[in-house]
C-alpha cells in the first residue's frame, strides 16, 4: 500500500516515541506493537520494518506476530467499526443474520472496509454480554438485541449525522435520539 | 521498640475502612451496576438521570458504581438505601423508572414495591434473597460481595475482611503451612483442567531459583464465558490478594496479569485497584511491614484463543506467537522466561483469601469430596434467568437450569446444555441428574472447563451447534501441529456438507474416527478437546445427524439450506402489511387474493419476517425439508 | 550429557546417553521412526508433525519419540495398532495438504514423504479425506531455487537454518492456524527479502517445497 504524504513522517515519529518509551528488548513486541496500532490505527510496513530494526529481529519475525493475532490488522480501519460478536449465545440467536445483514447493506464482506472508508465489518469472539445477546459493538458501545431492522436503525443514524454534518439539516435529529434512549 | 505486626497494619486498615463505609449510611445511597453487562444494558444513562434529577431536587444523596451481582437478565440493576428502610435492588431499570425513585423513594419516602426486585437485608416488608428459589442453591464465596462493594476503592474491600488472609498469611503461616492448607481445601485449578493447586504451588516453591514468577490467567475467551470478567469488573482485589499469598508461598516478586485486550474496563479497574494497593503499601517494597515484596503488571493479550493454553501464554508474553510448547518441563519448574511460573485461573486466586482466612476445613465442607468448593457458571442461552451463578460443586444440572434458571422460555423444549465451551460437549436431557464436578462431567464427555453454560433448546441444531464450536476451534488453531490444524479443518467441512444436506452416512464414521486420533494426537489441550463438541453429540444427538443426511431434513429448522420460509395463507391478514416492510430484499409479495407470499428465489432467509409478523397472526413458519406445500 | 544407560527398542538392547531424545536414538540404532519436523540442535522441539509416535512401557498413551527422552530401563515399540493408526492418520492429514503430483516433483524419489509411506506401507493418495486445495503463488524470484508451497508440509526445517544457522531472517512463520506457512516479510518474493541465496535451505527441505533450478548446476 503507498502511503499519503505525510504519513511517512507520522509513522517514522510514533514508532521512535513508542520505541524510547518501551525499551528494545523482544519481550516488548507485543505491546510496541499495540501501542503503534493504537495510534496509526493499524500496523504499515514502515512501522514494523521500524520495529524490527528498534528491537534487533527479523522483519519476517514482527510480521509473524502481527499475521499471528487477532487484534493486529495490516489495512487502516474505517471511521466506523462494526463488531458482531460470535460467542455461542450470540451465534444460536442470530449473530450470522446480523452479520449478513451488515454484509447486504455495506456491501462488503466481514473483514472489509467500504471503499469510501467510512464503515468496517468483522465479526469478533464473545464480548462477554452474552444476555443480551445477539450483540454488535458499534465503536466502542455495546448494542444488544440486534436484528436485521436494527441493523437497519443503526446505519440510519450514521446516515442522518453525516447529511447533519454535511448539510446541516436538522432533519433525522430525532431519530438518532431515538436510537440512543432504546439503546 | 515495639514491632507492629502485618495483622496489627491491618487492623489500622481495617478499622480505618469501616469507618468509611459505615459513613456512608448516614444518608441516602445508590449503587448502580456499572459492569460490562450493566453498561451494555444503559447502566451509565441511567446513572446520568438519577444525577440530574438528584442534583434537580437539591436532594443530598450518594451514588456510587458497583460491580455485577450475577442478575444479568435484570440489568440494569440499582440499590438504593436509605436511612430507616432495607436496602432495595430494583431491576431493568431506564430512565423513567429512575425518575420515579428519585421522586417516590429519595425525596418522599415510597419504596417503590411494585417496582422493586428484592431487599438486601431482613425484614418484615419485602422478601430478600434468601426468599429466592434459587438461594437453596447458591453458595457464594468468590462472587460474595460482587455487585455491592465499589470495585474502584480498596477500602471497601478491605472493610469486608479484604487483605486479612494476606496479613494472616505473612504474620502467622510459613510457605509450607499455606501449602498444606491449600493441598488439605481440595481447591482445583478453576481454569479448566482442574490441577490441584496445592500441588502446583509445591511444585514451583520446591524448584530452586533466585526469580519466579506468578501469571493469572484471565485470558477468558470461551465463545460463552464471562465470569473471570465479572469478577475482575466487581471485585478485582480478592484476586490481587491471591496472587499475593501465591507469591509468599512460592517466593516470587514479580507478578503478571494476562488479560483479553477486548476487556477494557476489566483493565482500568484492575489498574486502579493496582494503584490504591501500592498506594497504601499492598503491593511493593516489605509488604505489611514484612520481608516480603511483590509488584504485579498487566499483560494484555492480542487475541488469541490459544493463549489461554499456559504455554503459549508464556511464549505471547515472552513476544512470540502463541503457540504451545510440548511438556514436561513444567510451567511450575520452566514457565516465563524459564524460571518457575504459578499460572493460574482468575477464579482460582479468587479462592485463596477465603482459603486462608477461614481455613481449607471451611472450603472443604462445600461441595464434594473430589471437587471441593463452589462452581461458577455463566448462564445463557435458552435460559430464563441468565447471568451469573456460584453453587456447590455436586449441584445437578437440572437445579442449576430448572431451579437457579428457572427453566426454557417460551414454553420451549429443552434440548441439551453445552458445558465447557468450545473443549466442553453437550448434553442431552436423560444426563441432567449428574453431579457437577470435575469427574462426573468428564465422565459424560463434558468438561467442567471455564464455566460457560449454554441452555439449548427444541430450536437448536445439535449438528449446527457442533459444526459452530468447530468452525470456532478451527479458526483459533495456532496451526502448529498437524491433527489440530488439518484434522479440525476436515471435520469442519465434513459438518459443513452435514448441515448442506451434502453429507454421506460414511461420514459418521470418517468424523468418529479423526475425531478420536485428533483427541489422541494433538499436542496441546486446544486440539486435544476440540472433538468432544463432535463425539458428544455424535454420542447423544446422532438421529439428528441422520435426519439431516438420509432426508435432507433440519429437526430444529436452523440450518438455511435445509428450510425455507412460508407464509399460511389460512393465518394471513389481508389487512397487515409487516412481513412485506420488514423483507430487505423484497422477496415478500402480495397475492391476488391480497395474502402474503414469498418469492423463494429471492428471500435470503434472515428470519425478519418471521420476527415481525405479529403473534395474533403468526403466519411465518419454516419449513424442512424444504419442500413447499401443494395447494 | 549424562550417563550411558540402556534401553529396549523392540526388543533390541541399545545403549545411549541419559537425557537423549528417543527418536534419534533409534534413528543412530538404525531403528526408523516417520519424523519430519525434528531438528537434533533444537532445545525443545517442535512436535508439530505428529508422526513420531511411538509405546513405552507404563505409559497409557503413545508418545513422540522427538520429545521422549531416554532413561535406563526403558522399553519402547515403534510400532502398535494405535501408533499405527495415529500416524496413518496424521501422514493422510499432511497429504491433503500436499500437491500429489509426485511424477512432476523434482524430489521424486528422495522425497521424505516417500520414504514414510515406503516404510510404514502407506498410501501415497487420500483415501477418507477430499484434498484442501489452497491457493498458493510459486516463488521463482531467486533463480536459483524455487519455493513451491503447496508441497510445503510446515515442518520448519528451512525456518531454522535461516534463523538460526546463517543467520540471515529471511523467512519465517506467518498466520495462524490453516493459514500458517512460510513467507517473507509482508508475502513478498524471496529475491525482495534478505535472502542471500545460499541454499541451505533447500538442502534441509525433506520434500519438493523448496528444489534448486537446473541453473544452479
Amino acid at each position: 500500500m503507498t502511503l499519503l504524504e505525510g504519513e511517512r513522517e507520522v509513522i517514522l515519529k510514533h514508532v521512535k516515541e513508542i520505541l524510547d518509551d518501551r525499551g528494545t528488548s523482544r519481550e516488548n513486541l507485543i505491546p510496541v506493537l499495540q501501542q503503534v496500532q493504537d495510534k496509526l490505527g493499524y500496523l504499515p510496513d514502515l512501522a514494523m520494518q521500524k520495529i524490527a530494526a528498534g528491537l534487533d529481529i527479523p522483519t519476517v519475525d514482527v510480521y509473524g506476530i502481527a499475521t499471528f493475532y487477532n487484534q493486529f490488522r495490516m489495512n487502516p480501519p474505517g471511521d466506523h467499526q462494526f463488531k458482531v460478536c460470535m460467542g455461542t449465545a450470540c451465534y444460536m440467536v442470530g449473530g450470522n443474520i446480523a452479520i449478513e445483514s451488515f454484509e447486504r447493506r455495506l456491501e462488503i464482506r466481514e473483514g472489509e472496509t467500504t471503499p469510501d472508508r467510512k464503515f468496517s465489518l468483522e465479526r469478533v469472539a464473545c464480548v462477554g454480554c452474552c444476555t443480551m445477546a445477539p450483540v454488535v459493538l458499534v465503536d466502542e458501545e455495546v448494542e444488544g438485541h440486534v436484528t436485521p431492522t436494527r441493523v437497519d436503525g443503526i446505519l440510519l443514524a450514521f446516515e442522518t449525522e453525516t447529511e447533519k454534518e454535511e448539510g446541516k439539516n436538522g432533519e433525522g435529529i430525532e431519530e438518532k435520539e431515538e436510537r440512543r434512549s432504546d439503546a | 521498640m515495639k514491632v507492629i505486626t502485618a495483622v496489627e497494619r491491618y487492623t489500622e486498615l481495617k478499622t480505618k475502612a469501616q469507618e468509611k463505609v459505615n459513613s456512608l449510611q448516614d444518608k441516602p445511597l445508590v449503587r448502580i451496576g456499572t459492569a460490562t453487562c450493566g453498561l451494555a444494558a444503559g447502566a451509565l444513562q441511567v446513572k446520568e438521570t438519577f444525577e440530574e434529577e438528584i442534583k434537580n431536587k437539591g436532594l443530598d444523596v450518594r451514588i456510587q458504581e458497583v460491580g455485577c451481582m450475577g442478575h444479568c437478565y435484570a440489568e440494569p440493576l440499582a440499590i438504593i438505601s436509605k436511612p430507616g428502610f432495607p436496602s432495595f435492588c430494583y431491576g431493568k431499570v431506564d430512565e423513567g423508572l429512575a425518575k420515579l425513585l428519585v421522586d417516590s423513594f429519595l425525596e418522599n419516602d415510597d419504596p417503590c414495591y411494585e417496582y422493586a426486585m428484592v431487599a438486601l437485608e431482613p425484614n418484615d416488608i419485602f422478601p430478600t434473597f434468601t426468599d429466592f428459589p434459587r438461594d437453596a442453591y447458591e453458595k457464594k464465596i468468590i462472587l460474595e460481595h460482587c455487585g455491592f462493594i465499589d470495585p474502584g476503592d480498596i477500602e471497601h474491600y478491605i472493610a469486608h475482611e479484604g487483605y486479612a488472609a494476606l496479613a494472616k498469611a505473612l504474620e502467622e503461616m510459613k510457605p509450607e503451612e499455606i501449602i498444606s492448607e491449600m493441598t488439605a481445601s481440595g481447591l482445583r485449578g478453576r481454569g479448566g483442567a482442574g490441577f490441584p493447586v496445592g500441588k502446583k504451588w509445591s511444585l514451583c516453591k520446591d524448584t530452586p531459583d533466585e526469580v519466579k514468577y506468578i501469571i493469572c490467567n484471565a485470558d477468558e475467551g470461551d465463545p460463552g464465558a464471562f465470569m473471570d470478567r465479572n469478577v475482575l469488573e466487581s471485585n478485582p482485589h480478592q484476586v490481587i490478594e491471591g496472587m499475593l499469598i501465591s507469591a509468599y508461598t512460592v517466593g516470587a516478586e514479580k507478578g503478571y496479569i494476562y488479560i483479553r485486550n477486548e476487556y477494557p474496563l476489566a483493565i482500568q479497574r484492575i489498574e486502579t485497584a493496582l494503584e490504591q494497593a501500592r498506594e497504601i503499601g499492598l503491593l511493593g517494597d516489605s509488604i505489611f511491614g514484612s520481608p516480603f515484596n511483590f509488584d504485579l503488571e498487566i499483560f494484555e493479550g492480542s487475541g488469541a484463543f490459544v493463549c489461554g493454553e499456559e504455554s503459549a501464554l508464556v511464549s505471547s508474553m515472552e513476544g512470540k506467537m502463541g503457540i504451545p510448547q510440548a511438556r514436561p518441563p513444567y510451567m511450575a519448574v520452566s514457565g516465563f522466561r524459564g524460571r518457575p511460573t504459578v499460572l493460574n485461573n482468575v477464579k482460582t486466586f479468587a479462592y485463596v483469601p477465603t482459603i486462608i482466612r477461614k481455613g481449607a476445613d471451611y472450603f472443604k465442607s462445600v461441595g464434594t469430596s473430589d471437587s471441593s468448593g463452589t462452581a461458577v457458571f455463566t448462564l445463557v442461552g435458552k435460559v430464563a434467568n441468565t447471568g451469573l451463578v456460584e453453587v456447590p460443586m455436586g449441584t445437578t444440572l437440572r437445579q442449576l437450569i430448572f431451579d437457579i434458571g428457572e427453566g426454557i422460555p417460551a414454553e420451549k423444549e429443552f434440548k441439551a446444555v453445552q458445558i465447557g465451551g468450545p473443549s466442553g460437549g453437550c448434553l442431552p436431557e436423560t444426563k441432567l441428574d449428574i453431579p457437577i464436578d470435575f469427574d462426573s462431567l468428564a465422565e459424560a464427555g463434558a468438561i467442567m472447563g471455564s464455566g460457560g453454560l449454554v441452555v439449548l433448546d427444541e430450536d437448536d441444531c445439535m449438528v449446527a451447534i457442533a459444526r459452530y464450536f468447530l468452525e470456532f476451534t478451527q479458526q483459533e488453531s495456532c496451526g502448529k501441529c498437524t491433527f489440530c490444524r488439518l484434522g479440525t479443518k476436515h471435520m469442519l467441512d465434513i459438518l459443513t456438507r452435514i448441515t448442506q444436506g451434502k453429507g454421506e452416512m460414511a461420514d459418521l464414521e470418517i468424523l468418529q474416527e479423526l475425531a478420536e486420533d485428533i483427541k489422541m494426537g494433538s499436542l496441546c489441550n486446544l486440539g486435544k478437546t476440540a472433538p468432544n463438541p463432535i463425539l458428544t453429540t455424535l454420542r447423544y444427538f446422532r438421529d439428528e445427524y441422520e435426519a439431516h443426511i438420509l432426508e435432507g431434513r433440519c429437526p430444529a429448522c436452523m440450518c438455511k439450506d435445509l428450510i425455507l420460509y412460508y407464509i399460511v395463507p389460512e393465518k394471513c391478514s389481508k389487512l397487515c402489511n409487516v412481513c412485506v416492510g420488514s423483507c430487505p430484499v423484497e422477496a415478500i409479495y402480495t397475492r391476488e387474493d391480497g395474502l402474503k407470499a414469498i418469492d423463494q428465489e429471492k428471500c435470503v432467509k434472515c428470519d425478519n419476517c418471521l420476527k415481525t409478523c405479529p403473534p395474533e397472526h403468526d403466519a411465518v413458519i419454516k419449513l424442512s425439508p424444504p419442500v413447499l406445500p401443494e395447494d | 550429557m549424562g550417563k550411558k544407560i540402556t534401553l529396549t527398542i523392540d526388543d533390541r538392547q541399545v545403549t545411549a546417553f541419559e537425557g537423549e531424545k528417543l527418536l534419534w536414538v533409534a534413528l543412530e540404532n538404525d531403528i526408523y521412526i516417520p519424523h519430519l519436523c525434528a531438528i537434533k540442535e533444537e532445545e525443545r522441539p517442535s512436535a508439530s508433525c505428529r508422526l513420531c509416535f511411538v509405546e513405552v512401557e507404563g505409559f497409557s498413551h503413545p508418545v513422540t519419540a522427538c520429545t521422549q527422552e531416554v532413561y535406563a530401563g526403558m522399553i519402547v515399540k515403534t510400532r502398535s495398532p494405535r501408533v499405527d493408526r495415529l500416524v496413518k492418520s496424521a501422514f493422510e492429514l499432511l497429504l491433503s495438504d500436499h500437491r500429489l503430483e509426485c511424477a512432476k516433483c523434482p524430489k521424486n524419489r528422495s522425497c521424505e514423504l516417500q520414504k514414510i509411506a515406503k516404510e510404514r506401507k502407506l498410501k501415497l493418495r487420500l483415501t477418507r479425506l477430499k484434498p484442501l486445495e489452497k491457493e498458493y503463488a510459486i516463488d521463482e524470484s531467486m533463480g536459483s531455487f524455487v519455493f513451491d508451497p503447496s508441497r510445503c508440509v510446515l515442518c520448519g526445517r528451512c525456518v531454522y537454518v535461516d534463523h538460526q544457522e546463517v543467520e540471515v531472517g529471511a523467512i519465517g512463520f506467518t498466520h495462524r492456524g490453516l493459514q500458517r506457512k512460510v513467507t517473507t516479510f509482508g508475502g513478498g518474493l524471496l529475491a525482495d527479502s534478505p535472502c542471500t541465496g545460499c541454499g541451505r535451505c533447500v538442502e534441509v527441505c525433506p520434500v519438493g517445497a523448496l528444489f534448486f533450478t537446473d541453473k544452479a548446476g
